[in-house]
């Protein structure tokens, strides 16, 4: 069963009175990367899709969390601008999953573009953390607690997002004559320029591997980095995760721009694999016992990585988290959201 | 039973624990001089096993503490009730860890800003956040304030340059937060997204990992004075409409740039501007000629009386030295300076700066305003005599309905200098109870005892009255503003 309320105040009234516990999605896309969500009833924000306000001249936007990735694109298009982080499905689900992180090393994420939110605790209590200016360092910032959460500590309704102008001039490229090595390094080095691409990533699929990215800026900074490092134009391809296996399992994890050769060099064979420039990376394997295996190889390597695609059970699991943090999140959990209602 | 100062010396040695009246007095305050109170010990760790031995001494004893960098804070953060003993990190200033493949750093929280940079500049390297303390402040402070300065208009606050952190909680223990890789795996909490800015009430950053940014192959820096607040403000809009992306936006007005030009910060500004407007864009050189030209036009498209271009570093750092130097230089304005730090919405800065010349003339008093005009971060000034109870309560009130103003154009109580306990009445005006019920919530995970740096952020008037003299003198202001005895 799923619930799918119409608006901010009838999601209100629905945590307030309704029984037992509930998975939040938005477009859907995600449910298959999380844990099983046993008996809690599916609350779906797909309906709260209203883009409420976009401040062009100070470049900041409010949206409901059921907004569609691409609806907004297309409103800041036409305006000049653009939320200048990777990620589809609602916006609600792009923030909350965080699952590609920045799209360049020391670029723009969601963590960095969340000014703020109007939320829910799981009793239906609203709440409102962050400002709708770009900056603001008042109160303690529980709106970042919705990066990465899954939606598991309450219920975000509206989000204050900032905006930047779109470049004048991009253009995508791929390098597929290298081999691994070789990508690696160029991957790294392009992570360290003053102006490094606007978004890049590092594959291997059964083809070889390949780098892609986008350059943005002015014309002149564009050709200058395309001669620099050969980087030939390409169409824009862009790819959020590996694709989910049949059979077997994926892992996803984050690693410094330097360890991307090591990365490849652990690959089993066969694995698709794909790295962002902001240090996330995504691989398959073939099954538990490759999965578990490399999960130590990665956490030797200082990687983190856990399961975000295979058996329900075997979801989450993956490198050791600090204990102290572990502790924290624990914490935050329990005290956001004491009776567990949000899974 | 021994005392917690007599534990605490058998810790560290008699050295570096300060218990007499007269060596407690550089810790009386920070930057915000209206809130003074000395703290009853301050204790000096070099090490993370020290600062980890103290908090559980501490937390033990049930004796709150107050960890403080550099003390260059703007909101009283660091400022410690008399029941408090101070953890000052500044001995931890050790650079740790410098990768330059990765482009990060591993430094305690003792470390200055600007000496970060030092340490990395021969390598083409620096540390983004630049508060205009940066010459003294600490990364510690940095981080527990989530510090800003002038190029976070296009590079971002401390928090996007914070990778993670070592941190000793209030009960002693300790987790790591966040990394080098920034490689939270999915579905982890942002902790370390949590943890910055939260004013030194969730725990001590005692190892920092930040980001280190590639010098831009070029920089320009220009000067326009105008005619008027308006055509600068404007010219502000402008360039940031015109998807330009200067590295900073700062604008001065008349009675700061008169304040610097007679201060040994003197740069040259034009003393007979209404306003001086610093535009300072870096990237590739081609690119910032072109760049140069269109800031130029747009300049001329609002009057600009006066444009000037740094020609050469030394230029450069010429035009920056009154803007760097603008708080010192209002110092000579009178014995006392409240530096107050709200934020507007980028295109409401005409409409604010016009409210904020209402209040101060309302209230008559000395008003100056520098601010990040492409955040829209205003520092309104007011100089003021703290020896003098009536001006000093009309400086606050004045504060106060500033402050005030900002939240109903829009904005914030804070852009960048936090709450501590100079806000600590006003950031209601931002948030409900229940706001700042979960805010609360939040951090009684963090610190559920409330030792560590207890009386700062939310309100909480039993805490209030055990930090000092500030809050009780703010809720004087808004008892006698409500005609309560």
């Amino acid at each position: 069963m799923s619930l799918a309320p119409a608006n901010v105040d009838e999601l209100g009234e629905l945590l307030r009175t309704r029984p037992g516990r509930l998975r939040l999605c938005g477009g859907g896309s995600r449910q298959q990367r999380l844990p099983p969500r046993g008996d809690a009833l599916e609350l779906c924000c797909r309906r709260l899709d209203r883009i409420e306000r976009i401040d062009a001249p100070d470049q900041t936007c409010t949206v409901e969390v059921g907004v569609p990735r691409a609806a907004l694109d297309e409103a800041l298009h036409r305006l000049g601008l653009e939320l200048p982080c990777p990620g589809g499905g609602t916006l609600g689900g792009l923030f909350a999953a965080d699952d590609v992180g920045a799209a360049s090393w020391g670029g723009p994420s969601p963590r960095t573009l969340l000014l703020g939110l109007d939320g829910l605790l799981a009793d239906g209590t609203a709440f409102r953390s962050g400002a709708r200016v770009v900056k603001s360092v008042a109160g303690f910032d529980v709106h970042k607690l919705l990066v990465g959460s899954a939606g598991r500590l309450f219920v975000a309704a509206r989000l204050h997002l900032r905006l930047k102008p779109r470049p004048r001039a991009e253009a995508w490229f791929r390098r597929d004559d290298l081999d691994g090595p070789a990508a690696a390094a160029l991957f790294t080095t392009l992570c360290q320029q003053a102006i490094p691409p606007a978004a890049m990533q590092l594959r291997r699929t059964p083809r070889g591997v390949e780098l892609r990215g986008r350059l943005a800026g002015r014309a002149s900074t564009v050709r200058a980095a395309q001669q620099a490092f050969a980087l030939r134009e390409a169409a824009a391809d862009w790819l959020d995760h590996v694709a989910a296996p049949t059979a077997g399992e994926c892992l996803a994890g984050g690693a410094r721009p330097s360890q991307a050769a090591d990365l490849l060099a652990l690959l089993p064979p066969g694995s698709d694999f794909v790295m962002h420039g902001g240090g996330r990376f995504e691989l398959d394997t073939d099954g538990p016992a490759t999965s578990d295996q490399l999960l130590h190889r990665l956490h030797a390597l200082g990687a983190t990585a856990c399961i975000v695609h295979g058996a329900p059970a075997r979801r989450g699991l993956g490198t050791p988290t600090d204990p102290g943090a572990a502790r924290l999140a624990q914490g935050l959990a329990r005290a956001l959201d004491p009776h567990g209602l949000l899974v | 039973m021994p005392s917690p100062e007599a534990l605490l010396t058998r810790e560290l040695g008699p050295d570096r624990v300060l218990t007499s009246p007269d060596a407690l007095l550089a810790w009386e305050c920070d930057g915000f001089t209206v809130h003074r109170s000395r703290p009853r010990a301050v204790v000096l760790p070099e090490t993370t096993a020290e600062v980890q031995r103290i908090v559980t001494l501490l937390h033990g004893e049930r004796v709150p503490f107050v960890p403080r960098g550099a003390g260059t804070c703007l909101s009283g953060g660091p400022t410690a009730g008399p029941d408090a003993v101070v953890i000052d990190l500044a001995r931890m200033r050790k650079v740790l860890q410098v990768s330059l493949v990765d482009l990060f750093a591993v430094v305690q929280p003792g470390v200055v800003n600007l000496d970060l940079t030092s340490a990395v500049a021969a390598h083409g390297l620096h540390y983004a956040p630049d508060p205009s303390s940066q010459s003294v402040c600490t990364i510690g402070g940095n981080l527990a304030e989530n510090a800003g300065g002038p190029h976070c208009f296009k590079y971002g606050m401390t928090r996007e340059h914070v990778l993670g952190a070592l941190v000793v909680l209030p009960d002693g223990s300790l987790a790591r937060l966040g990394g080098p890789a920034g490689a939270r795996a999915p579905h982890e909490l942002d902790l370390i997204g949590l943890f910055c800015g939260s004013e030194g009430t969730f725990g001590i950053a005692t190892e920092i990992t930040v980001r280190l940014c590639r010098d831009q192959q070029s920089i320009r820096t220009l000067l326009a004075a105008f005619a008027s607040m308006r055509d600068a403000c404007r010219a502000v809009s402008d360039i940031v409409a015109a998807g330009l992306v200067p590295a900073a936006l700062e604008i001065l007005d008349q009675a700061t740039i008169r304040a610097v030009e007679a201060s040994v910060y003197r740069a040259g500004y034009p003393a007979d501007a209404a306003a001086v407007l610093l535009v300072e864009l870096d990237g590739a050189a081609d690119v910032l000629a072109e760049e140069a030209e269109e800031v130029r036009a747009i300049f001329a498209g609002h009057g600009a009386l006066r444009v000037e271009q740094a020609q050469d570093a030394s230029e450069r750092k010429r035009l920056w030295k009154g803007r760097k130097g603008a708080f010192g230089a209002m110092g000579r304005l009178n014995t006392d300076l409240y530096v107050l730090d709200g934020v507007v919405p980028r295109t409401r800065l005409e409409q604010a700066l016009d409210g904020i010349a209402a209040i101060g003339a309302r209230h008559g008093v000395l008003l100056t305003n520098v601010f990040h005009a492409g955040d829209g971060n205003l520092h309104p000034n007011i100089s003021f005599d703290g020896r003098d109870p009536e001006q000093t309560a009309r400086t606050i009130q004045a504060g106060r309905e500033i402050l005030q103003l900002c939240v109903d154009l829009g904005g914030s109580v804070s852009g960048e200098h936090g709450i501590g306990s100079e806000k600590i009445d006003h950031i209601a005006m931002m948030y409900s109870p229940t706001d700042l019920e979960v805010m609360a919530r939040v951090r009684a995970v963090f610190n559920p005892d409330g030792l560590c740096n207890p009386g700062k952020v939310l309100p909480n008037r039993s805490a209030c009255a055990e930090v000092a003299k500030w809050p009780q003198m703010t809720a004087r202001v808004l008892d006698a503003e409500a005609g309560r005895p």
